[in-house]
């Protein structure tokens, strides 16, 4: 696994989050039985470490072009209706991820005083009235102070106990979004000649060769 | 009808190449927009709950950690000698001690992939060495290879356990005996074929060489029981145990056998030092470990959390209860239905990746199963086992494709390999499936009878 200078960041992000998701839990273990006593927020942080990870991974992966599909019909077809084939199924991902970045945005713009769009399928406008949520809070993480400055924008100022719910769901419309990106590359690699499918090709796995070395 | 269409969806969109998380992420989003009233807000909600809902996943990624940090260690290479020691001197002993190492592995990893890697990617080579033809090797392990998930820890029953809401720690405890069963089986296969092809045996090399690889394998063995006497002692929960297993599996690999890490190049001068320990957390092998498990577990979570969205389309649209009264109008019995769910699990485990299939098709035929009486523990195992068949057939069989890449030959001929000895696995399919008490015996001995909520 070569590790390319732009890849770098996100392979950094990934190792980081998948790091302190054992070591939370390990803690927590070590804590019940070391010291009697129980890290509260323990459980909920690692569930959102794992929520980012793999959110933030699955775009990744369209960049490394290792999501999981079936390639048996594309592998019988002539390179020119593969590419065809390549086509519409990045024309679907593109449209999937284009609707689950709407569905994040509206999720999540509410709890972050922001307004979310109007519309069904697309998006046709924001909306004039709305519920903020910005107080909204995570039920066990406390507040780091040095997160405090959150409070003056999102909750007129009035402190935060635990950490606002505005921070775990951001990664829906970052993830989304990026996951969109990604896609629009890889459309365009095929395009271009340069990828013939956007699953993993099955008769040389990435994935397995990567897990040989 | 329209459960047809979304179906017909599915199909459609993963042949012509959609990933599979796409596939069932899309299906979903579409006939939601189409026939319901949700929201694409509701369905974003329903994809970060996949994460938020279920800590019982939350086990995946910890046993997928933990067997990276025992592959990229010696782990699996003392686990062979060990079944060396033992077996090695039987009919085809390289062969047999080849599966009893996979049931070892098995039972400190949770995936078939990593177990037909960890000891396939050695065991093979040894095997061509000493006279076993390669399609024989690579058969062999190709099979073996998917006690992985039937043995615990299995991350396809962590699935299970978390679709359909029955115990982990019952799962696994289902699995024991079955895996045990299973990997006999091979065993025996492979005797009969030594003494009438007249395969290489090795020598005995006596008792000295148990110990001595027993102790060697021990640092690694050890963590079957931190992962079974946790859980069945009541020590931790299942997922805290996967956590637990990963730490202890980084620490034997930095610091004990110091095979990555600071410790693999300093030696035992670390002690002039001392602060090189602390590096271990940052190390580029274990940035790389955990990169490489980050990405296994983010494809296979990826497509996990977008059939859990499917799941919830079902759900809402009320269709597990069609599907269960249709079955039970048209009388169909315990045995038929078995039947009928071996049959499409087969089918769907040659396209599926097995956990994304799982989550779809065990709440489909988890009530109707409840309602013929069908203990939920055998209908896991019968799913897993089906799984595991699945894993080396082709289209879509991870084990094959990773043998291929491993024993270095085309995919089509491991397909050939694979065959006698799934010949072995269907018919130990039949056993499982008609004799219950092989998956209920040990929950219910261990953990007193289930109680069946409907």
């Amino acid at each position: 696994m070569k590790s390319v200078s732009s890849d770098r960041i996100e392979e950094a992000l990934i190792a980081l989050l998948f790091g302190l998701m054992p070591l939370l839990t390990f803690a927590n273990v070590v804590a019940r039985y070391g010291f009697n006593s129980n890290i509260l927020w323990s459980v909920e942080l690692t569930v959102f470490l794992f929520a980012w990870m793999v959110l933030l991974g699955a775009s990744y992966e369209v960049k490394k072009n290792s999501h999981l599909g079936v390639d048996m019909l594309i592998n019988m077809l002539s390179p020119g209706s593969r590419r065809l084939l390549g086509l519409v199924s990045v024309t679907i991902c593109l449209g999937f991820s284009f609707l689950m970045l709407k569905g994040s945005w509206d999720y999540w713009a509410n709890f972050a005083n922001l307004p979310a769009t109007e519309g069904r399928w697309f998006p046709l406008g924001f909306e004039d009235q709305f519920r903020v949520q910005g107080w909204y809070e995570v039920d066990d993480i406390p507040m780091p102070a040095m997160l405090g400055w959150l409070a003056e924008i999102f909750n007129d100022g009035a402190e935060y106990e635990k950490i606002p719910r505005l921070l775990p769901y951001f990664v829906l419309p970052l993830s989304m979004a990026l996951l969109l990106f990604r896609f629009a590359q890889a459309g365009w690699a095929l395009w271009n000649g340069r990828i013939d499918r956007i699953v993993a090709s099955h008769e040389m796995p990435e994935a397995a060769t990567e897990i040989v070395d | 009808m329209e459960a047809v269409l979304l179906f017909a969806m599915v199909i459609g969109l993963l042949v012509i190449g959609v990933p599979i998380a796409v596939t069932l992420g899309m299906s979903s989003v579409l006939f939601l927009l189409w026939f319901s009233e949700s929201s694409l807000a509701s369905v974003a909600l329903t994809l970060f709950s996949a994460f938020e809902g279920h800590f019982t996943l939350l086990a995946i990624p910890f046993f997928v950690l933990a067997s990276c940090f025992m592959t990229t260690g010696s782990v699996a290479q003392r686990i062979i000698r060990f079944s060396i020691a033992c077996v090695g001197h039987l009919p085809g002993g390289l062969a047999i001690a080849g599966v009893f190492a996979c049931m070892m592995f098995a039972a400190l990893s949770g995936s078939s992939p990593a177990t037909v890697v960890a000891i396939g990617s050695i065991v093979i080579s040894g095997m061509r060495k000493v006279g076993y033809s390669r399609d024989f090797a690579a058969g062999v392990i190709c099979n073996a290879g998917t006690l992985g998930i039937l043995i615990p820890p299995s991350i396809v029953m962590v699935v299970y356990a978390a679709s359909v809401d029955v115990s982990v720690g019952r799962m696994f405890l289902g699995g024991v005996i079955p895996g045990i069963l299973a990997g006999l089986m091979l065993m025996a296969t492979i005797y009969l074929l030594a003494k009438l092809r007249n395969l290489p045996k090795g020598e005995w090399q006596g008792w000295r060489e148990i110990v001595i690889s027993a102790r060697g394998a021990a640092w690694g063995l050890f963590l079957i029981g931190i992962i079974l006497g946790g859980i069945y002692g009541g020590v931790f929960t299942p997922t805290e145990a996967a956590a637990v297993a990963a730490v202890y599996a980084f620490f034997v690999a930095t610091f004990v056998h110091r095979d990555i890490g600071p410790l693999a190049v300093e030696g035992r001068r670390f002690i002039k030092k001392p602060y090189v320990l602390l590096t271990a957390f940052f190390h580029p092998d274990t940035q790389r470990t955990l990169l490489k498990a980050g990405r296994l577990t983010t494809t296979l979570l990826f497509v996990i959390a977008n059939a859990l969205i499917l799941k919830h389309v079902l759900t809402d649209e009320q269709i597990p209860q069609q599907i269960t009264a249709a079955i039970l109008a048209a009388g169909l019995g315990p045995v038929a239905f078995l039947i009928a769910v071996n049959i499409m699990l087969l089918i769907g485990g040659q396209f599926m990746e097995p956990s994304g299939l799982l989550v779809i098709v065990a709440p489909l035929v988890f009530p109707i199963a409840i309602e013929l009486g069908i203990d939920p523990i055998h209908l896991g195992i019968i799913m897993v086992v089906n799984m595991e068949i699945g894993m080396i057939t082709p289209p879509v069989g991870l084990n094959l494709f990773v043998t291929s890449a491993i024993a270095n030959m085309p995919m089509m001929q491991v397909v050939q390999a694979a065959l006698p000895f799934l010949g072995v696995l269907v018919i130990f399919l039949v056993i499982v499936t008609y004799i219950p008490a092989l998956s209920t015996f040990l929950p219910t001995a261990v953990m007193g009878p289930e109680i069946i909520t409907r």
